[in-house]
């Protein structure tokens, strides 16, 4: 029989689908394709590029906009939203509106065109997650922001407009939906039990040892209960912190560690998986907050978003993340 | 006498692109789609190209990754009806991106600016 379950944060109902159910076979993944060409975000090209906001050289000293880089973090040529400008907010009746005013970065996250995230060095993934951390500490000084929203779309699929491993930042003028909602879960389960929703989960999860798909001292992967997608994962800090700005170069590496080992755990389910992951921090500027859990969410692009899902938000899942789990923790066995 | 090649696969655009830029002093050459562009681009070393995103086989981004493969300097303006192309990365390779309309003004002053 199929199964409604709630995430308890968000109060989002999903369907595991046990009659659709799947094993990780078959579910059926093209080939990336490798397009020739020029690549504007490749070593050496970085005058196709606007110049850098943030770059990490094995020698410091040398020039910016010169092509040793390890990891690089330029504006957005063609940006959606534009730095430049106030916000001058409106209102005309009951709408409201204001300038499209933001921040939009894209991280360039190894010179080299074919590298793939999942199999960078630990360190050299530091280094990404150390510019992701620079860089919203930084654009927490522009009051005019609010938000910072950290993704990456790999494969087609999921987004990627290119092939070359690079991940974006967009600075926002107000809070997305997605994150006040996830702010409202968390705030009113702290009103009601005076602990963090999410410092709970990873308690229960640790103690039920089903869902859990790798740890280490300080991060633990989780299949979440409620998953919109087949191996859909969470990555959370065990120690409680709102904000992802917190992190020491110290974590950074332990974090790098444990998301590589998450990927390619993934990836070794069902290979060259197409997927989404997004940060989901505190907003700029609120201090830390006791009942909000920075982590990342990564969402594989396996299912297809119709109708049903359009209307009523829930979502179908044909795997539940209990078999999702057992998969990725074998996965690296053999 | 500078040489600009147009790739779009609307007659109508080509047409109206030819005669304006003609009449600014430039020759014009077309190419109807990706393949025919990379032939004339090879062949004729054009000063520089309008490039829509829009055409049937390979599309505007592919083709200029591959002429900026092929000769990185000749600047390369893509020029679409629409913005949303805008997120393509690979959109990045081009010096500059237009969005088309019926008013040449902003696509004349590129083209001036980028020749020099």
């Amino acid at each position: 029989m199929p199964e409604l379950r709630k995430d308890p944060v968000l109060g989002r109902w999903i369907i595991i689908s046990k009659e659709r159910q799947k094993r990780p076979t078959d579910f059926i993944i093209d080939e990336p394709k490798v397009l020739g060409g020029f690549c504007p975000l490749c070593a050496g090209n970085e005058s196709s590029t606007p110049s850098e906001v943030l770059a990490f050289r094995s020698n410091p000293e040398a020039a910016a906009n010169s092509s040793d880089w390890q990891v690089r973090v330029v504006p957005n040529k063609y940006p959606a939203l534009i730095i430049e400008g106030e916000l001058n907010k409106e209102g005309e009746g009951l709408y409201d509106r204001m300038n499209g005013i933001g921040a939009h970065e894209v991280i360039v996250e190894t010179p080299g065109h074919e590298d793939l995230f999942w199999e960078l060095p630990v360190d050299h993934v530091s280094l990404v997650f150390r510019s992701f951390r620079d860089r919203l500490k930084d654009l927490e000084q522009d009051s005019r922001f609010r938000y910072v929203m950290i993704f990456k779309n790999y494969g087609k699929a999921a987004g990627a407009s290119l092939e070359h491993s690079h991940s974006q930042l967009i600075a926002l003028p107000v809070l997305p939906r997605m994150i006040v909602s996830e702010l409202e879960g968390a705030k009113s389960y702290y009103r009601y039990k005076d602990r963090c929703i999410f410092c709970d989960i990873i308690r229960q999860e640790i103690q039920q040892d089903v869902r859990v798909v790798c740890q280490n001292d300080l991060f633990i992967t989780i299949a979440p209960f409620a998953p919109r997608t087949p191996f859909e994962m969470w990555v959370l800090p065990k120690e409680h912190a709102s904000g992802f700005c917190s992190l020491d170069d110290q974590k950074l590496t332990s974090l790098s560690q444990l998301f590589s080992e998450t990927l390619r755990r993934l990836n070794r389910c069902i290979p060259n998986v197409p997927y989404n992951f997004v940060l989901h921090t505190q907003p700029l500027r609120s201090g830390e907050i006791d009942y909000f859990h920075w982590h990342f969410e990564i969402v594989p692009k396996l299912t297809s978003i119709a109708g049903f899902e359009w209307g009523s938000g829930f979502y179908i899942n044909p795997l539940p993340p209990e078999e999702a789990a057992q998969y990725l923790r074998e996965s690296l066995d053999n | 006498m500078k040489k600009i090649l147009l790739v779009d696969d609307d007659h109508a655009i080509q047409l109206l692109y030819q005669e304006e830029f003609q009449d600014e002093g430039y020759s014009v050459s077309s190419a109807f789609n990706g393949d025919e562009a990379l032939k004339i681009f090879n062949a004729d070393q054009p000063d520089l190209v309008i490039l829509d995103i829009q055409m049937p086989g390979l599309n505007g981004i592919e083709v200029l990754r591959q002429m900026k493969m092929i000769n990185s300097t000749v600047p390369i303006i893509l020029s679409s009806a629409y913005h949303e192309y805008k997120q393509n990365l690979g959109a990045w390779a081009s010096d500059e991106y237009v969005v088309k309309s019926s008013d040449l003004t902003e696509l004349k002053n590129t083209v001036r600016r980028l020749l020099g």
